[in-house]
């Protein structure tokens, strides 16, 4: 007999483990073109270049190895299936779908410019291989996080019996989810023209690899904006008969943080690209760039700092 | 979060006897005992670096000397010229928070950065040290000038971006090892089980690649980003003080 709860269940996992696959698949295909095609420029740096693709392939598996991780816990035959748990589990399905189907296309970028960046300088692989490595991991950050929450939630989902605490479950996938969205595109297109850059010119990399460290973590501050307020709201305790306004509130914080992050973090990631951009092409510059692209990323970060505000007082003031 | 922090954590209340019971005032007993064993380490290896430190051709003097000589390029590229007062400070809080994260690879200890007490501490001591740096340069006018700017209107938006800063550092930090930490956590409980589960784990090296990602690699990246950002930081609180604007 097939009743709502086990099919939205059921739904959830399937969703997520569909969805991340998808990614990784499209991850893995563009990764491999991109190493078949440097191969064919550059036939006699074949090992350099698949040592390369194969340490890329890894590590673009790791948002579908996290969501089985997730599966296998919701399948156990510990888990007790009702609507409310249901309902809570669907947070996951935000949370780790969403993320991992971008993650995966994404992270396969600094891969794609890195083999093309051998396959231009094949004496200069291993500090190639180490930015893309760099790069690739730093990527990998909102799926970490999106796991962090997904576990959370599949814990206290199993104790969940109310309508007011599974919404309040599913509102905090739902956050990290949307949130991770427009960060995830600029840490693409950042870890893209990074890799890019190294090949085009190799005496900037001195130059290139602090400025990734500091562009990367600065890219992604709008989802660590968006996981503070996703751990806000799974820590607050609602009673069973909570006022439906409270419910509409924390909704409504959750879709604020998701939105407020997507164009800052898309926006940031160009910036920093650019800048990236023109370090290799003029790495004497490097002090001068860097600081001008570090006010103009704050200068957008603090549009997803006012998400950020209107989201807690949304919670506070519920 | 509670089911996380409930069950793992011990809390001590050093003011019982006084009959004060105060949530925030409690005290938790394993994170303190791991900060004392990452600071006693540290101190340990101060001692083993000194003693060798003074012979001729030893490895660990040129490891030093390679280690501090990376950090004195990145200062002065970063900075503009080299300046001894932040240079030691980042040093300081990149191999404290390095051996934070790297504390979890001796048995029984968890890394102290895993809960956001610590990483708030650290990031709230790179912020101060930033916002002295300012006063210092611009006077305590210029510094209260510079939330106005470019008009009056952007006060609160200016303050918001200020205290943000504090927001994203604590909680990349905690997030990354928190995270690394759970992962590798379950991937250990899933092995717990059966012997035959841990002896392949062992032979087939996935143990090692687990530990080397999460916590060697994950946990120097971290470190070096919270020491990046605070450069960073202090090169645009120093850079106000001397050229006014960006051009």
């Amino acid at each position: 007999m097939i009743t709502q709860e086990f099919l939205l269940h059921y739904g959830n996992i399937g969703f997520i483990v569909g969805t991340t696959s998808l990614g990784a698949g499209i991850g893995a295909g563009l990764a491999s073109y991109s190493a078949v095609k440097a191969i064919s420029r550059a036939p006699s740096s074949q090992q350099d270049i698949s040592k390369a693709l194969f340490i890329g392939l890894a590590l673009i598996e790791t948002a579908a190895i996290l969501t089985l991780v997730v599966a296998l816990l919701l399948l156990s035959p510990q888990v007790h299936v009702i609507m409310e748990g249901s309902i809570a589990r669907a947070g996951i399905a935000c949370a780790l779908g969403f993320t991992g189907l971008l993650i995966g296309i994404l992270s396969a970028f600094p891969v794609q410019q890195a083999v093309y960046a051998i396959a231009r300088q094949p004496f200069f692989s291993t500090h190639i291989l180490n930015l893309m490595l760099l790069t690739q991991s730093i990527i990998q950050t909102p799926v970490i996080f999106a796991f962090l929450i997904s576990l959370i939630i599949s814990f206290q989902a199993s104790s969940v019996t109310n309508m007011p605490n599974a919404l309040r479950l599913l509102c905090s996938g739902l956050c990290i989810g949307l949130g991770s969205l427009g960060p995830s595109i600029g840490l693409g297109l950042f870890a893209q023209q990074a890799c890019k850059g190294l090949g085009f010119n190799r005496l900037s990399y001195n130059n290139i690899l602090p400025f990734t460290f500091i562009s990367q973590a600065i890219i992604e501050t709008p989802i660590i904006f968006s996981l503070l307020i996703s751990l806000v709201i799974i820590s607050l305790p609602l009673a069973p008969t909570e006022n439906p306004a409270t419910l509409i509130a924390l909704v409504a914080a959750a879709v604020c943080m998701g939105f407020g992050t997507l164009g800052p973090g898309i926006a940031s990631g160009k910036t920093a690209a650019q800048a990236c951009k023109t370090i290799a092409e003029h790495p004497e510059h490097y002090s001068l760039i860097s600081k001008a692209s570090m006010l103009g990323q704050g200068l957008i970060d603090s549009s997803a700092g006012y998400a950020l505000l209107i989201a807690l007082l949304l919670i506070i003031f519920r | 979060m509670e089911s996380f922090e409930t069950s793992s954590a011990h809390y001590w209340n050093p003011f019982s006897y006084w009959g004060i019971d105060n949530p925030y005032l409690l005290i938790n007993k394993e994170l303190l005992i791991n900060t004392w064993i990452t600071m006693g380490v540290l101190i340990a290896l101060v001692f083993i670096v000194r003693f060798f430190f003074y012979r001729k051709n030893s490895l660990v003097r040129f490891m030093l000397i390679a280690f501090l000589e990376a950090f004195m390029d990145l200062t002065q590229q970063t900075l503009g010229s080299f300046s001894y007062y932040p240079f030691s400070v980042v040093v300081c809080l990149f191999t404290f928070i390095l051996m934070c994260n790297w504390i979890s690879l001796i048995p029984y200890v968890e890394e102290p950065t895993k809960y956001l007490n610590t990483t708030l501490a650290l990031a709230i001591v790179a912020f101060f040290y930033k916002e002295y740096i300012t006063i210092k340069n611009v006077g305590i006018g210029g510094y209260l000038k510079e939330f106005l700017q470019p008009f009056f209107i952007m006060l609160p938006i200016n303050i918001i971006g200020h205290f943000s800063k504090i927001v994203s550092m604590s909680f990349r930090l905690f997030g990354n090892i928190f995270g690394g930490a759970i992962i590798t956590s379950i991937y250990m409980g899933a092995l717990a089980g059966s012997i035959a589960l841990e002896t392949l784990g062992l032979i087939s090296g996935l143990n090692i690649v687990i530990t080397s990602f999460f916590v060697i690699f994950e946990g120097f990246i971290q470190a070096f980003v919270f020491a990046m950002l605070t450069l960073t930081y202090l090169a645009i609180a120093m850079q106000t003080s001397h050229e006014g604007m960006v051009d």
